[in-house]
């Protein structure tokens, strides 16, 4: 009887404390007393600030999107959009036309636009922000570390009128794409408080002392913001949290709190949606059995649709057999793409599209299809061969051989992931099928290993942006570090070079394609597809979606988001 | 004692030493720590590239860079063990690996203690029930919830306890148990009824994972100890004597029964806070899971090194703190 008293005593506690505690747990959800969202960033930003190279990734601009203002992006449709919150007017191109002069242009600020302090934003700011993401050789900054150069070296003088930036180009330069200069993809994703720098004491005319300036701004939680919304809890480890920049000028934000939760795991996506933990994420990787957990949940929207990251197979030319045109060409014959995609995304995916234009969309305006006009990517096993027998290469049974001497083997390389692996086993029994041998090796040093040319055929992937004009540069110019494979072609250089340096678009995007037709010639990188991106959201949230062509995704409005009435 | 325990910690520095020769060695090998870098679009000037080479001390050969991650002599500051800096990181310049990985110890104590504890306690009350009740229904039950415990992937099991969370918080209509994060944030601001549930939501799920993935061995142990005391003459001669069944087993029987096991708990934790890197993968706890992870992910040579001498360490000093231990419960042993 005593025994069973206190088992009773003990059970009757129990369920009281799981009483108490499921009562207390229900009243502690705070999004029901604020108007909360809480959107996933994928990744751990690992920094403050998005200029450098170590912080430059998606998930630190994720973080900042709404905090660090910028003169415009590409909205999901593809069309461009200045925005008119922080320019008084679209930027001027003062200039041109080389012969006329050098090449001008100007930027000036909307009159209303302040920092959260209060301190209105001048052309300063813009200035200084170019110092900062300009190369250290340009002397600007001697510790600065930017991910790109915003500027390559092409400006002559800068001039600061109040809101106004008038930029000036050394003689004989231009920049096809100068409006993007404090765009979502410039190197800081945006533009900086200057006047922060002299607040700290430190000149922004010292090198040295503008360095100190940038590491502060890398390594200091901002308070300061020139958006929709401010920081005002967080690090750089678990979340950031984003209430209204109460000095912001432009139409009133529709939520009170933005909590982003870093989220490394896509695999407990899933749970924690259907928990009411999160709102929403815009993954940056495809995850099928997350995508299908997804569309099961009720109150879920996800989309999924074609990224920016595109795959594509790289020959290097440097290997004795593969410095043979011919065998290149019927290497890419014999790879069937579409039999790839299939596999990879048939079931995830089916809308799936094959790139047949290294640098354009097929919803460019610039788009030419290059890749459709030859036999590459369709695995044409006879073609291949004949593309083999008129250049003297012989099957002899199973193997391809050359005067005798059997071709391969060859090292095929790519990144351990599953759609990788995947891809590369079917390229293997591709090739298999011309008689030519390819081992398959993972690389766990993606960046090392396509530096130093360790491999005869490697897939991976580039990440595509709207910008162009410097692309066929970084990837097949005969001096870019990014040439992995030293290609060199003369014909290239010159249509890459005059792409880099084309006074407007429709020029860059001409001798962009004309690289691209060279290169497709020479057989030297075969492009897949684009790899698929997904986004979910939940139903309780309004003015949400995907951004395809902004590394912002999602949070590329953050200012419109709102909850669903 | 004392005498020992120096003894003992002496002996560890070769160890140490050669631990991190090793560890400098691999990491050093398997990567360049640039390669992110290198691969950027658009593709970063060589100058920004060569910066970075000398802060990461990349520019020198390996001899050198070992030699100033022990001591520093000749570095900029931020790197020597022996001056307890571990080096610069490539997920940020001023990224400081030694408080990161402070910190991250503290969320993973905090997550392995409380499972330690509840694991312990239920591999030693298991164990027991088993032993007493021998080839019995019981045992036969508990031996299968223990193997099958021992068999669970970790990320399947906890992925199966989100799903149940979820659906208790739905079958009760509110979210009593959370999936992911430790809940720190949550925790601010709240009083401490607040905090002992927010508490509760967050480390509940983790720590019934952690806790059933880690007692199914020491159950294992403890079964097997507590049948060899019970066998023993000693018991035989106190049961004999007419003592109380309850007394023969608590008083002579299980605290001799408890030794292995308490030796076998405190190298188990070493193992175990190297081993919850899942456990806080999949309930997204940022303590040196994720450290070491995100450490893998960025190509951070450092950082590495700091999760793996740390493991180190804490292996050496747990099998130290075994052996002590033995001498602490059995009489029997001492240390000269």
């Amino acid at each position: 009887m005593h025994r069973s008293r206190k088992t009773l005593a003990l059970a009757a506690a129990g369920t009281s404390a799981m009483m108490a505690l499921t009562a207390c747990a229900g009243g502690a959800d705070p999004a029901e007393e604020v108007r909360q969202i809480t959107w996933v960033i994928n990744n751990v930003p690992s920094q403050w600030a998005s200029t450098s190279g170590a912080g430059g990734s998606v998930y630190t601009v994720q973080m900042l999107s709404g905090v660090v203002p910028n003169t415009g992006t590409y909205l999901p449709n593809g069309e461009y959009e200045f925005n008119m919150d922080v320019l008084a007017e679209e930027p001027v191109l003062i200039n041109g036309d080389l012969d006329e002069g050098p090449f001008q242009y100007s930027f000036t600020l909307h009159e209303d636009a302040v920092w959260n302090d209060g301190t209105p934003m001048t052309a300063e700011d813009l200035r200084v922000t170019v110092m900062m993401t300009a190369s250290p050789s340009e002397g600007y900054c001697t510790t600065c570390d930017p991910r790109g150069s915003a500027t390559e070296d092409m400006i002559d003088t800068m001039e600061v009128d109040g809101k106004t930036l008038t930029v000036t180009l050394k003689e004989g330069m231009a920049d096809p794409e100068w409006t993007s200069l404090f765009d979502f993809a410039s190197a800081g994703a945006g533009f900086y408080p200057s006047h922060l720098a002299e607040e700290n004491g430190w000149d922004v005319e010292d090198p040295d002392q503008l360095g100190e300036f940038y590491t502060w701004l890398h390594d200091t939680r901002p308070e300061w913001s020139g958006g929709p919304f401010q920081i005002v809890d967080g690090d750089l480890t678990n979340q950031v949290v984003k209430e209204p920049n109460p000095e912001w000028w432009g139409a009133e934000t529709q939520v009170d709190r933005i909590i982003h939760p870093f989220n490394t795991e896509e695999g407990t996506f899933v749970t924690a949606f259907a928990n009411g933990e999160i709102d929403g994420a815009n993954p940056a990787q495809y995850s099928e059995d997350v995508i299908l957990g997804l569309q099961d949940l009720p109150g879920a929207t996800v989309t999924v649709a074609e990224g920016s990251t595109w795959e594509h197979i790289d020959l290097n030319t440097e290997n004795e057999w593969l410095a043979d045109v011919e065998l290149r060409r019927a290497i890419f014959t014999a790879i069937d793409r579409a039999d790839i995609a299939e596999r990879l995304y048939g079931t995830g995916y089916p809308d799936y599209e094959l790139k047949n234009n290294h640098i354009f969309n097929s919803d460019s305006e610039y788009y030419t299809d290059y890749i459709g006009e030859t036999a590459q990517g369709t695995g044409d096993t006879e073609a291949a061969i004949e593309i083999l027998e008129e250049a003297g290469y012989e099957l002899d049974g199973d193997t391809l051989t050359l005067d005798g001497e059997q071709v391969g083997p060859l090292r095929l390389r790519t990144t351990d992931t599953d759609i990788r692996s995947t891809s590369v086993q079917l390229v293997q029994s591709h090739l298999a099928a011309i008689g030519i041998e390819a081992n398959i090796e993972m690389s766990d040093d993606l960046g090392g290993d396509l530096t130093e040319a360790d491999y005869d055929i490697f897939q991976f992937g580039w990440s595509g942006s709207p910008y162009f004009a410097g692309s066929a540069h970084q990837f097949w110019h005969s001096e870019s570090g990014s040439n992995f494979g030293s290609i060199s072609n003369e014909d290239i250089d010159a249509a890459a070079e005059a792409a880099n340096s084309a006074p407007t678009l429709d020029e860059a995007a001409e001798y962009s394609n004309e690289a691209v037709e060279l290169v497709v010639q020479e057989a030297y990188v075969l492009p897949i597809l684009a790899d698929p991106n997904y986004f979910f959201a939940s139903d309780r949230v309004a003015g949400i979606e995907d951004n395809l062509f902004s590394s912002f995704r999602a949070t590329y409005n953050i200012g419109e988001w709102a909850l669903a009435e | 004692m004392l005498v020992y325990t120096v003894r003992r910690l002496l002996g560890a520095v070769p160890v140490l030493v050669l631990a991190s020769i090793l560890t400098f060695v691999l990491i050093d090998v398997s990567g360049d720590p640039l390669a992110d870098l290198r691969l950027q679009q658009p593709p970063p000037d060589p100058s920004v590239i060569q910066l970075q080479e000398e802060r990461l001390y990349l520019d020198r050969s390996m001899a050198e860079r070992y030699w100033l991650w022990v001591t520093g002599i000749g570095g900029n500051g931020d790197i020597g063990l022996l001056q307890g800096e571990f080096g610069p990181s490539t997920q940020s310049t001023t990224y400081d690996i030694g408080a990161n990985i402070a910190e991250r110890l503290g969320v993973t104590l905090r997550l392995v203690g409380a499972a330690m504890v509840l694991a312990f306690g239920l591999a030693v009350l298991t164990g027991v029930v088993s032993a007493m009740r021998q080839y019995s229904k019981v045992d036969y039950t508990l031996t299968f919830i223990g193997f099958l415990a021992l068999a669970m992937p970790t990320f399947w099991f906890a992925g199966i306890m989100q799903s149940a969370g979820v659906g208790f918080n739905e079958l009760v209509g509110t979210q009593v148990f959370a999936t992911i994060g430790d809940g720190t944030y949550q925790a601010q601001g709240q009083d401490l009824w607040g905090r002992i549930t927010n508490a509760f939501a967050y480390m509940t799920l983790p720590t019934i994972v952690l806790m059933l993935t880690t007692f199914a061995s020491w159950s294992r142990y403890q079964r097997t100890s507590m049948l060899e005391v019970l066998n023993s003459d000693y018991v035989r001669l106190a049961r004999a004597k007419g003592l109380p069944e309850r007394v023969v087993i608590r008083r002579h029987a299980l605290r001799t029964a408890l030794i292995p096991l308490t030796t076998v708990t405190a190298v188990g934790m070493a193992a175990i806070i190297d081993g919850t890197v899942l456990t806080e993968r999949v309930f997204q706890w940022r303590g040196l899971g994720e450290f070491f992870i995100a450490a893998v992910d960025s190509n951070d040579s450092y950082a590495l090194m700091a999760w793996l001498m740390l493991s180190g360490t804490t292996v050496i000093v747990a099998n130290l703190i075994a052996d002590l231990l033995y001498g602490v419960l059995d009489p029997r042993i001492r240390y000269e």
